[in-house]
């Protein structure tokens, strides 16, 4: 008769999965759990950092795989489950208690399509089963709710806290619920402030994995008021391919350094097209510029999303590519760049940098 | 383009502390400890009461602050800075980390040490 299945046997033959972006095996990561052995029956859990991980499917398969290869091993059955990991714990008076990690999306021009980007990311991260808010801080142009199709606006309650809509599972909040279409924000810096601060705080964000915000473009009062007010997870950077978009984009990566504001990466949107009559590739605005200047800065490459007809009419009807057609290849591309995007929050939280200690 | 996206290690505490009653102690992620006497802190406060935004020219004048004078409590401003609330009720000044590594007035740095 073969040696009973002991724990530890399980543990080394799980020991050979390592997550790709953490560089360490998922039994020193911790995330093995509840490790039950009856007879030849073994059952576990792998907890990982995000819903939205990209070798979710690797890990399940593998663990199966090795776990059962060890003798005696008659069945297995692994639970996949995720706990999204806080930025940090330690800043006092924190305006948003609830909300683990906050992720500016960031340009240095305009016109980039930051809000489509922040849009679709933001669908795609609460369709993989995380708790995901939209933060619309464009105060002069705010495009999310015609992008997300919002039809009624925010709830005030009797102590004036804000109720957030919710649409496609995210909830909502934008400048364009408090001014009227066809009038303009002129404001000047303390006012943005302000609001911005209201966002942060008024707002019942209840308990959410991701706050997406979706700043204006350049490097400004509301970029500034942000990464005073809280402890930000890491920015994402949004540029066209040509050469003219990556030097400004540069800039909003600069000011995020100064304000020690990790970056979480950078996304090259309108890459490139393809013609629907010949099906032949046409760079626009040339190819991989984005690519080359995130390894000329030393951050991550996300992805590519490229220039096309339905990801405009998508936005213009206020129904997200990634809801209305969600297999398109579209968008798979923002799928695939919010999956590196969480990856890219995890690493940075299991990196425990910038952890500050106050005790004065 | 210039890397740019590494954050110094030498430039983020990890624990800003209490030296004594009154002083500052501050541990560097790069194991570099440095206490910061009180009353240097505040008559280095960078904001635009106590220095010309423009000119640079120093508007506090040291006889103004207290001898005793000390943080009443500190507070982290997003990830680069601390905001110190003092015991003379000046509060608007925010100390970048990378300040704050600059004027460290230990042994080691003061020579360096910045105005």
């Amino acid at each position: 008769m073969a040696d009973p299945v002991t724990e530890s046997a399980v543990l080394d033959a799980l020991r050979k999965i390592e997550d790709p972006d953490l560089h360490q095996d998922i039994v020193t990561l911790g995330f093995v759990k509840n490790i039950k052995i009856d007879g030849g029956a073994v059952s576990f859990t792998i907890e990982m950092t995000t819903p939205a991980c990209p070798v979710r499917e690797r890990f399940n398969s593998e663990a199966r795989e090795f776990v059962s290869n060890i003798p005696g091993v008659t069945a297995v059955d692994v639970q996949m489950t995720s706990q999204v990991r806080p930025t940090r714990a330690d800043q006092k008076n924190q305006l948003i208690p609830g909300v683990r990690n906050v992720v500016p999306v960031a340009s240095g021009k305009g016109g980039v399509g930051k809000s489509t980007v922040s849009a679709n990311l933001a669908i795609a991260l609460s369709q993989m089963g995380a708790r995901v808010g939209l933060m619309d801080a464009d105060i002069y142009g705010p495009s999310i709710p015609m992008i997300l199709g919002v039809k009624e606006g925010p709830k005030v309650t009797d102590q004036n806290r804000i109720i957030p809509p919710v649409e496609h599972g995210v909830k909502i909040v934008s400048m364009g619920f408090f001014v009227q279409e066809n009038e303009a924000v002129i404001w000047r810096g303390p006012m943005l402030m302000q609001m911005i601060t209201q966002f942060l705080g008024d707002v019942e964000w209840g308990e959410l994995d991701y706050l997406i915000v979706d700043l204006p473009p350049g490097t400004g009062d509301v970029q500034l008021t942000l990464c005073q007010k809280i402890p930000l997870t890491g920015a994402v950077i949004v540029s066209t391919p040509q050469d003219v978009a990556l030097k400004v984009a540069q800039k909003a990566v600069v000011l995020f350094q100064k304000l020690k504001c990790p970056i979480l990466g950078l996304i090259e949107n309108m890459s490139y097209f393809v013609c629907r009559h010949c099906n032949e590739r046409e760079e626009l605005f040339g190819n991989g510029g984005a690519r080359r200047a995130a390894v000329d800065l030393d951050i991550p490459f996300l992805g590519e999303i490229p220039l096309a007809t339905e990801i405009r009419t998508a936005s213009d009807d206020g129904l997200p590519l990634v809801i209305s057609e969600p297999e398109s290849p579209y968008a798979k591309a923002f799928q695939h760049i919010a999956e590196n995007m969480a990856a890219q929050v995890s690493v940075q939280n299991m990196s425990g940098a910038g952890q500050v200690n106050i005790t004065f | 383009m210039a890397a740019v996206s590494s954050i110094n290690p030498a430039h983020v505490p990890v624990e800003i502390s209490r030296a004594n009653q009154h002083d500052v102690r501050i541990r560097w992620q790069d194991g570099h400890v440095g206490v910061y006497p009180a009353r240097y802190l505040r008559l280095r406060c960078a904001c635009a009461e106590c220095v010309h935004e423009f000119t640079g020219e120093a508007l506090l004048k040291p006889s103004a602050v207290p001898v005793d004078v000390h943080p009443a409590r500190i507070e982290a401003v997003g990830r680069y800075a601390v905001q110190i609330r003092w015991s003379d009720g000046h509060s608007t000044g925010i100390y970048s980390f990378d300040r704050l590594r600059l004027i460290c007035p230990c042994e080691t740095c003061l020579p360096t040490a910045g105005a």
